[in-house]
Protein backbone atom coordinates (compact mmCIF):
# COMPACT_ATOMS: atom_id res chain seq x y z
CA UNK A 1 0.00 0.00 0.00
CA UNK A 2 1.57 3.56 -1.15
CA UNK A 3 1.87 5.72 2.23
CA UNK A 4 0.71 9.49 1.46
CA UNK A 5 2.90 11.85 2.39
CA UNK A 6 1.08 14.24 5.23
CA UNK A 7 0.61 18.12 3.66
CA UNK A 8 2.74 19.66 6.79
CA UNK A 9 5.70 17.75 6.04
CA UNK A 10 5.59 18.72 2.43
CA UNK A 11 5.31 22.08 3.43
CA UNK A 12 8.14 21.11 5.99
CA UNK A 13 10.45 19.96 3.47
CA UNK A 14 9.78 22.49 1.18
CA UNK A 15 10.39 25.00 3.60
CA UNK A 16 13.94 22.94 4.43
CA UNK A 17 15.29 23.31 0.80
CA UNK A 18 14.47 26.93 1.13
CA UNK A 19 15.86 27.71 4.41
CA UNK A 20 19.04 25.67 2.34
CA UNK A 21 18.99 28.26 -0.41
CA UNK A 22 18.87 31.34 2.08
CA UNK A 23 21.91 29.58 4.03
CA UNK A 24 23.51 29.16 1.51
CA UNK A 25 22.72 33.00 -0.33
CA UNK A 26 23.70 35.09 2.99
CA UNK A 27 26.79 32.51 3.64
CA UNK A 28 28.32 33.63 0.42
CA UNK A 29 27.75 37.44 1.52
CA UNK A 30 29.27 36.66 5.02
CA UNK A 31 31.84 34.21 3.58
CA UNK A 32 33.02 37.21 1.10
CA UNK A 33 34.56 38.84 4.24
CA UNK A 34 37.26 35.90 4.52
CA UNK A 35 38.95 36.78 1.34
CA UNK A 36 41.89 38.76 1.98
CA UNK A 37 43.02 41.97 0.88
CA UNK A 38 45.59 42.29 -1.89
CA UNK A 39 48.26 44.75 -1.20
CA UNK A 40 51.05 46.26 -3.38
CA UNK A 41 54.07 47.39 -1.39
CA UNK A 42 56.33 49.65 -2.72
CA UNK A 43 59.65 48.52 -4.33
CA UNK A 44 61.39 49.97 -1.01
CA UNK A 45 60.11 46.69 0.53
CA UNK A 46 62.76 44.88 2.00
CA UNK A 47 60.76 41.76 3.70
CA UNK A 48 57.39 40.83 4.36
CA UNK A 49 56.91 38.65 7.11
CA UNK A 50 54.25 37.47 9.58
CA UNK A 51 53.45 38.37 13.36
CA UNK A 52 53.62 34.56 14.14
CA UNK A 53 57.49 35.00 13.01
CA UNK A 54 57.24 36.99 16.31
CA UNK A 55 55.36 34.42 18.10
CA UNK A 56 55.16 31.47 16.67
CA UNK A 57 51.91 30.43 18.27
CA UNK A 58 50.10 32.29 16.37
CA UNK A 59 51.30 30.52 12.98
CA UNK A 60 48.22 29.28 10.98
CA UNK A 61 45.60 30.85 13.54
CA UNK A 62 43.14 33.57 12.10
CA UNK A 63 44.99 36.57 14.39
CA UNK A 64 48.65 36.05 11.87
CA UNK A 65 48.76 38.80 10.48
CA UNK A 66 51.60 40.36 7.56
CA UNK A 67 54.01 42.31 8.95
CA UNK A 68 56.10 44.62 5.98
CA UNK A 69 59.76 45.68 6.82
CA UNK A 70 61.46 48.62 5.02
CA UNK A 71 65.29 48.64 6.17
CA UNK A 72 67.29 51.69 5.22
CA UNK A 73 71.24 51.25 4.02
CA UNK A 74 72.00 53.70 6.85
CA UNK A 75 71.17 52.23 10.78
CA UNK A 76 68.96 54.65 12.26
CA UNK A 77 65.85 54.18 14.27
CA UNK A 78 63.06 52.08 14.10
CA UNK A 79 59.37 52.77 14.10
CA UNK A 80 56.03 50.57 14.16
CA UNK A 81 53.00 51.68 12.28
CA UNK A 82 49.81 49.65 13.44
CA UNK A 83 46.66 50.15 11.20
CA UNK A 84 43.59 48.06 11.58
CA UNK A 85 43.73 47.03 15.13
CA UNK A 86 39.87 48.26 14.97
CA UNK A 87 38.62 47.60 11.56
CA UNK A 88 35.89 49.95 11.30
CA UNK A 89 38.20 52.26 11.70
CA UNK A 90 39.16 52.90 7.96
CA UNK A 91 41.95 55.86 7.98
CA UNK A 92 44.18 53.84 10.63
CA UNK A 93 44.24 51.24 7.65
CA UNK A 94 44.19 53.21 4.48
CA UNK A 95 47.26 55.05 6.08
CA UNK A 96 48.93 51.80 6.77
CA UNK A 97 48.24 50.88 2.80
CA UNK A 98 49.04 53.94 1.43
CA UNK A 99 52.55 54.21 3.81
CA UNK A 100 53.29 50.46 2.34
CA UNK A 101 52.31 51.05 -1.30
CA UNK A 102 54.76 54.11 -1.45
CA UNK A 103 57.59 54.73 0.84
CA UNK A 104 61.18 53.93 0.79
CA UNK A 105 63.52 53.86 3.54
CA UNK A 106 67.43 55.45 3.60
CA UNK A 107 67.69 55.57 7.30
CA UNK A 108 66.09 53.41 9.81
CA UNK A 109 63.81 50.59 9.73
CA UNK A 110 59.97 51.22 9.05
CA UNK A 111 57.78 48.23 10.48
CA UNK A 112 53.97 48.26 9.09
CA UNK A 113 50.76 46.12 10.31
CA UNK A 114 48.37 47.27 8.36
CA UNK A 115 45.74 44.92 9.47
CA UNK A 116 46.69 44.21 12.78
CA UNK A 117 43.63 42.68 14.35
CA UNK A 118 42.84 40.82 10.67
CA UNK A 119 40.42 38.32 12.74
CA UNK A 120 38.06 41.35 13.08
CA UNK A 121 38.14 42.23 8.66
CA UNK A 122 36.48 39.17 8.42
CA UNK A 123 33.16 40.11 9.55
CA UNK A 124 31.05 42.79 10.64
CA UNK A 125 29.35 44.61 13.63
CA UNK A 126 25.97 42.87 14.46
CA UNK A 127 23.02 45.37 14.12
CA UNK A 128 24.83 48.29 12.68
CA UNK A 129 24.19 47.61 8.72
CA UNK A 130 27.57 48.89 8.19
CA UNK A 131 28.35 47.95 4.11
CA UNK A 132 31.45 45.37 4.33
CA UNK A 133 33.40 46.62 1.67
CA UNK A 134 33.94 50.11 0.56
CA UNK A 135 36.28 51.44 -2.48
CA UNK A 136 38.31 53.97 -3.34
CA UNK A 137 38.87 54.93 -7.00
CA UNK A 138 42.86 54.65 -8.79
CA UNK A 139 43.93 55.67 -11.79
CA UNK A 140 43.89 52.31 -12.40
CA UNK A 141 40.35 51.25 -11.45
CA UNK A 142 38.53 50.80 -8.32
CA UNK A 143 39.62 49.16 -5.30
CA UNK A 144 37.76 47.13 -2.54
CA UNK A 145 38.30 47.48 0.82
CA UNK A 146 36.82 45.46 3.76
CA UNK A 147 34.85 47.07 6.62
CA UNK A 148 35.24 44.87 9.39
CA UNK A 149 34.42 44.88 13.07
CA UNK A 150 36.21 46.62 16.02
CA UNK A 151 36.28 43.33 17.52
CA UNK A 152 37.96 39.65 17.06
CA UNK A 153 35.65 37.54 15.11
CA UNK A 154 33.73 35.29 17.93
CA UNK A 155 34.06 32.34 15.34
CA UNK A 156 37.60 32.31 15.99
CA UNK A 157 37.26 33.26 19.63
CA UNK A 158 34.25 32.28 21.75
CA UNK A 159 32.40 32.81 24.37
CA UNK A 160 32.99 35.96 25.75
CA UNK A 161 33.15 36.14 29.68
CA UNK A 162 30.86 38.18 31.70
CA UNK A 163 33.77 40.56 32.94
CA UNK A 164 37.01 40.86 31.25
CA UNK A 165 40.02 41.37 33.17
CA UNK A 166 42.97 42.03 30.78
CA UNK A 167 46.51 40.98 31.31
CA UNK A 168 47.03 44.48 33.25
CA UNK A 169 44.87 43.85 35.76
CA UNK A 170 41.91 46.49 34.10
CA UNK A 171 37.95 44.78 34.46
CA UNK A 172 36.23 45.59 31.69
CA UNK A 173 33.08 44.59 29.99
CA UNK A 174 32.93 40.92 28.63
CA UNK A 175 32.97 41.70 24.44
CA UNK A 176 36.12 43.83 25.33
CA UNK A 177 38.11 40.39 25.46
CA UNK A 178 38.04 40.51 21.88
CA UNK A 179 39.15 44.28 21.59
CA UNK A 180 42.60 43.63 20.66
CA UNK A 181 43.32 47.53 21.70
CA UNK A 182 41.98 46.41 25.38
CA UNK A 183 44.51 43.39 25.74
CA UNK A 184 47.95 44.36 26.24
CA UNK A 185 50.44 43.39 27.02
CA UNK A 186 48.83 40.60 25.85
CA UNK A 187 49.45 36.54 27.15
CA UNK A 188 51.51 34.05 25.27
CA UNK A 189 48.73 31.50 26.60
CA UNK A 190 45.47 33.59 26.41
CA UNK A 191 42.90 34.26 23.83
CA UNK A 192 43.58 34.77 20.57
CA UNK A 193 43.05 38.75 20.82
CA UNK A 194 45.70 38.63 24.08
CA UNK A 195 48.04 36.28 21.90
CA UNK A 196 47.72 39.13 19.04
CA UNK A 197 48.63 41.60 21.46
CA UNK A 198 51.05 39.18 22.45
CA UNK A 199 53.06 39.22 19.14
CA UNK A 200 52.53 42.73 18.32
CA UNK A 201 55.00 43.48 22.30
CA UNK A 202 57.73 40.68 20.73
CA UNK A 203 57.86 42.30 17.82
CA UNK A 204 58.36 45.77 19.80
CA UNK A 205 60.91 44.05 21.94
CA UNK A 206 62.75 42.23 19.70
CA UNK A 207 62.92 44.85 16.83
CA UNK A 208 63.94 47.18 19.63
CA UNK A 209 61.58 49.84 18.21
CA UNK A 210 61.88 53.34 19.19
CA UNK A 211 58.48 54.54 18.15
CA UNK A 212 55.14 52.58 17.81
CA UNK A 213 52.02 54.50 16.43
CA UNK A 214 48.43 53.01 16.59
CA UNK A 215 46.38 54.40 14.07
CA UNK A 216 42.67 54.64 14.99
CA UNK A 217 39.56 57.00 14.54
CA UNK A 218 37.16 58.02 16.81
CA UNK A 219 33.19 59.42 17.06
CA UNK A 220 32.92 63.37 16.62
CA UNK A 221 31.05 63.01 19.92
CA UNK A 222 33.61 61.40 22.32
CA UNK A 223 36.20 63.50 23.37
CA UNK A 224 39.21 62.11 22.51
CA UNK A 225 39.10 62.93 18.75
CA UNK A 226 41.69 65.18 16.43
CA UNK A 227 44.06 63.67 19.15
CA UNK A 228 47.59 62.53 19.40
CA UNK A 229 47.23 60.34 22.87
CA UNK A 230 50.60 59.94 23.79
CA UNK A 231 52.32 58.15 26.56
CA UNK A 232 54.65 60.03 29.81
CA UNK A 233 57.60 58.86 27.97
CA UNK A 234 56.94 60.67 24.25
CA UNK A 235 54.93 63.63 25.80
CA UNK A 236 57.74 65.73 24.55
CA UNK A 237 57.91 64.42 21.20
CA UNK A 238 54.11 64.04 20.82
CA UNK A 239 54.57 67.84 21.91
CA UNK A 240 56.80 68.64 19.04
CA UNK A 241 54.37 67.49 16.36
CA UNK A 242 51.68 69.05 17.66
CA UNK A 243 53.58 72.25 17.21
CA UNK A 244 54.66 71.16 13.85
CA UNK A 245 51.14 69.99 13.03
CA UNK A 246 49.15 73.64 14.63
CA UNK A 247 52.05 74.85 12.39
CA UNK A 248 50.28 73.35 9.36
CA UNK A 249 46.91 74.55 10.19
CA UNK A 250 46.07 70.95 11.22
CA UNK A 251 44.28 71.48 14.79
CA UNK A 252 45.17 68.72 16.96
CA UNK A 253 44.79 67.89 20.70
CA UNK A 254 47.13 66.14 23.01
CA UNK A 255 45.50 63.58 25.27
CA UNK A 256 48.07 62.03 28.21
CA UNK A 257 47.27 58.48 28.32
CA UNK A 258 45.72 57.95 31.83
CA UNK A 259 48.04 55.45 34.01
CA UNK A 260 44.87 53.85 35.46
CA UNK A 261 43.05 53.07 32.42
CA UNK A 262 45.01 49.78 31.57
CA UNK A 263 45.25 47.46 28.39
CA UNK A 264 45.72 50.27 25.64
CA UNK A 265 48.62 50.23 23.43
CA UNK A 266 49.61 53.73 24.38
CA UNK A 267 49.75 52.52 27.81
CA UNK A 268 51.16 48.89 27.40
CA UNK A 269 53.50 49.56 25.09
CA UNK A 270 55.29 52.31 27.01
CA UNK A 271 54.87 50.66 30.25
CA UNK A 272 56.15 47.43 28.82
CA UNK A 273 58.76 48.32 26.51
CA UNK A 274 62.01 50.73 25.69
CA UNK A 275 59.30 51.91 22.41
CA UNK A 276 57.49 55.80 22.68
CA UNK A 277 54.24 54.55 22.48
CA UNK A 278 51.77 56.73 20.53
CA UNK A 279 48.17 56.60 19.51
CA UNK A 280 46.57 58.99 17.06
CA UNK A 281 42.65 59.74 16.72
CA UNK A 282 40.52 61.38 13.93
CA UNK A 283 36.71 61.88 13.16
CA UNK A 284 34.91 59.32 11.77
CA UNK A 285 31.04 59.75 11.29
CA UNK A 286 30.13 55.96 10.19
CA UNK A 287 31.77 55.20 13.81
CA UNK A 288 28.97 57.65 15.63
CA UNK A 289 26.16 57.13 17.25
CA UNK A 290 24.77 59.79 15.66
CA UNK A 291 24.90 58.42 11.81
CA UNK A 292 22.07 58.05 9.62
CA UNK A 293 22.29 55.32 7.28
CA UNK A 294 25.40 53.12 7.02
CA UNK A 295 26.99 52.97 3.73
CA UNK A 296 29.77 53.03 1.98
CA UNK A 297 29.34 57.04 1.34
CA UNK A 298 29.50 57.43 4.43
CA UNK A 299 32.33 56.19 5.12
CA UNK A 300 34.07 57.65 2.32
CA UNK A 301 32.67 60.98 2.28
CA UNK A 302 31.88 61.50 5.60
CA UNK A 303 28.95 63.15 5.34
CA UNK A 304 25.67 63.27 7.42
CA UNK A 305 23.20 65.54 8.45
CA UNK A 306 22.49 64.12 12.02
CA UNK A 307 26.31 65.35 12.46
CA UNK A 308 25.37 68.64 10.69
CA UNK A 309 22.31 69.28 13.70
CA UNK A 310 24.86 67.95 16.12
CA UNK A 311 27.45 70.56 15.29
CA UNK A 312 25.30 73.88 15.63
CA UNK A 313 23.84 72.00 19.09
CA UNK A 314 27.42 72.26 20.29
CA UNK A 315 27.43 68.29 21.10
CA UNK A 316 30.90 67.61 19.26
CA UNK A 317 34.54 67.75 19.61
CA UNK A 318 35.50 68.17 16.57
CA UNK A 319 34.09 71.24 13.81
CA UNK A 320 31.73 69.69 11.25
CA UNK A 321 29.72 71.57 8.24
CA UNK A 322 27.95 70.06 5.32
CA UNK A 323 31.02 68.97 3.82
CA UNK A 324 31.47 66.23 5.91
CA UNK A 325 34.79 64.89 7.30
CA UNK A 326 36.10 62.47 3.81
CA UNK A 327 38.68 60.07 4.70
CA UNK A 328 40.32 61.24 2.30
CA UNK A 329 40.76 64.20 5.15
CA UNK A 330 40.89 61.50 8.21
CA UNK A 331 43.53 59.84 6.15
CA UNK A 332 45.83 63.53 5.21
CA UNK A 333 45.51 64.25 9.04
CA UNK A 334 47.35 60.52 9.91
CA UNK A 335 49.48 61.19 7.56
CA UNK A 336 50.67 64.80 8.58
CA UNK A 337 50.81 63.18 11.74
CA UNK A 338 53.49 60.50 11.05
CA UNK A 339 55.25 62.54 9.29
CA UNK A 340 55.49 64.93 11.91
CA UNK A 341 55.90 62.33 14.69
CA UNK A 342 59.50 61.02 12.85
CA UNK A 343 60.20 64.35 11.72
CA UNK A 344 60.29 65.29 16.17
CA UNK A 345 61.53 61.75 16.24
CA UNK A 346 65.19 63.08 14.07
CA UNK A 347 64.88 66.24 16.38
CA UNK A 348 65.18 64.63 19.75
CA UNK A 349 66.95 61.42 18.97
CA UNK A 350 68.99 62.37 15.46
CA UNK A 351 71.00 59.01 16.12
CA UNK A 352 67.74 57.05 16.06
CA UNK A 353 66.79 58.95 12.70
CA UNK A 354 64.75 57.49 10.14
CA UNK A 355 64.42 58.82 6.51
CA UNK A 356 61.42 58.34 4.70
CA UNK A 357 61.39 58.74 0.62
CA UNK A 358 58.32 59.11 -1.30
CA UNK A 359 55.92 59.68 1.55
CA UNK A 360 52.52 60.99 0.60
CA UNK A 361 51.96 64.34 0.99
CA UNK A 362 49.01 65.10 3.31
CA UNK A 363 48.04 67.79 1.44
CA UNK A 364 47.58 66.42 -1.78
CA UNK A 365 45.89 63.28 -0.35
CA UNK A 366 43.63 65.55 0.71
CA UNK A 367 42.79 67.82 -2.11
CA UNK A 368 43.25 65.43 -4.56
CA UNK A 369 42.18 62.16 -3.14
CA UNK A 370 43.55 58.65 -1.84
CA UNK A 371 43.27 56.83 -4.89
CA UNK A 372 45.96 59.19 -6.23
CA UNK A 373 48.77 57.10 -4.36
CA UNK A 374 47.06 53.53 -3.85
CA UNK A 375 48.22 50.96 -6.50
CA UNK A 376 45.91 50.55 -8.94
CA UNK A 377 44.24 46.85 -8.92
CA UNK A 378 45.50 43.81 -11.20
CA UNK B 1 35.09 24.64 23.72
CA UNK B 2 34.38 25.04 19.66
CA UNK B 3 33.36 21.26 20.33
CA UNK B 4 31.06 21.92 22.69
CA UNK B 5 29.46 25.22 20.87
CA UNK B 6 28.90 22.74 17.99
CA UNK B 7 27.11 20.32 20.40
CA UNK B 8 25.05 23.08 21.46
CA UNK B 9 24.04 24.77 18.19
CA UNK B 10 23.37 21.22 16.93
CA UNK B 11 21.11 19.88 19.28
CA UNK B 12 19.30 23.14 19.08
CA UNK B 13 19.31 22.81 15.08
CA UNK B 14 17.82 19.48 15.16
CA UNK B 15 14.89 20.60 17.70
CA UNK B 16 13.94 23.19 15.24
CA UNK B 17 14.02 20.27 11.84
CA UNK B 18 11.80 18.21 14.86
CA UNK B 19 9.67 20.78 15.06
CA UNK B 20 9.06 22.30 11.72
CA UNK B 21 7.74 18.45 10.59
CA UNK B 22 5.75 17.89 13.36
CA UNK B 23 3.69 21.67 13.45
CA UNK B 24 1.17 21.37 11.71
CA UNK B 25 0.08 25.19 11.82
CA UNK B 26 1.80 27.21 8.61
CA UNK B 27 2.79 30.58 9.43
CA UNK B 28 4.62 28.57 12.82
CA UNK B 29 6.58 26.46 10.20
CA UNK B 30 7.44 29.50 8.46
CA UNK B 31 8.65 31.25 11.59
CA UNK B 32 10.44 28.06 12.64
CA UNK B 33 12.50 27.85 8.98
CA UNK B 34 13.19 32.22 9.54
CA UNK B 35 15.12 30.70 13.13
CA UNK B 36 16.89 28.26 11.65
CA UNK B 37 18.61 29.95 8.78
CA UNK B 38 20.52 31.27 11.85
CA UNK B 39 21.37 28.51 13.95
CA UNK B 40 22.50 26.54 10.56
CA UNK B 41 24.33 29.80 9.88
CA UNK B 42 25.64 29.60 13.37
CA UNK B 43 26.44 25.41 12.92
CA UNK B 44 28.99 26.08 10.18
CA UNK B 45 30.37 28.81 11.94
CA UNK B 46 29.46 31.81 9.03
CA UNK B 47 29.49 35.10 10.62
Amino acid sequence: MKKKIKKHHLIALCLLCLTGALCWLTGVQFLSMRKTDTFYPSPGLSAQTKLSDYFSQLADSPGDTAVYCFKGEEEGGNLLILGGTHPNEPAGFITAVLLLENITVSRGKIFIIPQANLSGFTHDDPFEGNPQKFSLETPGGRRWFRFGSRLTNPTHQWPDPTLFTNAAGQALSGTEVRNLNRSYPGKEKGHLTEQIAFGIMELIKKEEIDLSLDLHEAAPEYPVVNAIVFHENSAELAAIASMELQMEDIDIRMEASPPSLRGLSHREWGDHTSSMAILLETANVSHGRLKGKPSEALIVEGKDPNYVKASKLGMLFVPYSEDGIPLKERVARHLAAVNALVSGLRELNPDHAIHIGNFPPAQTVNKRGIGLYLHPPK
Amino acid sequence: MKIIYHLIVLLLTMNLIWYLFREKQFWTQVSTAIVLIMFLLRLFLIK
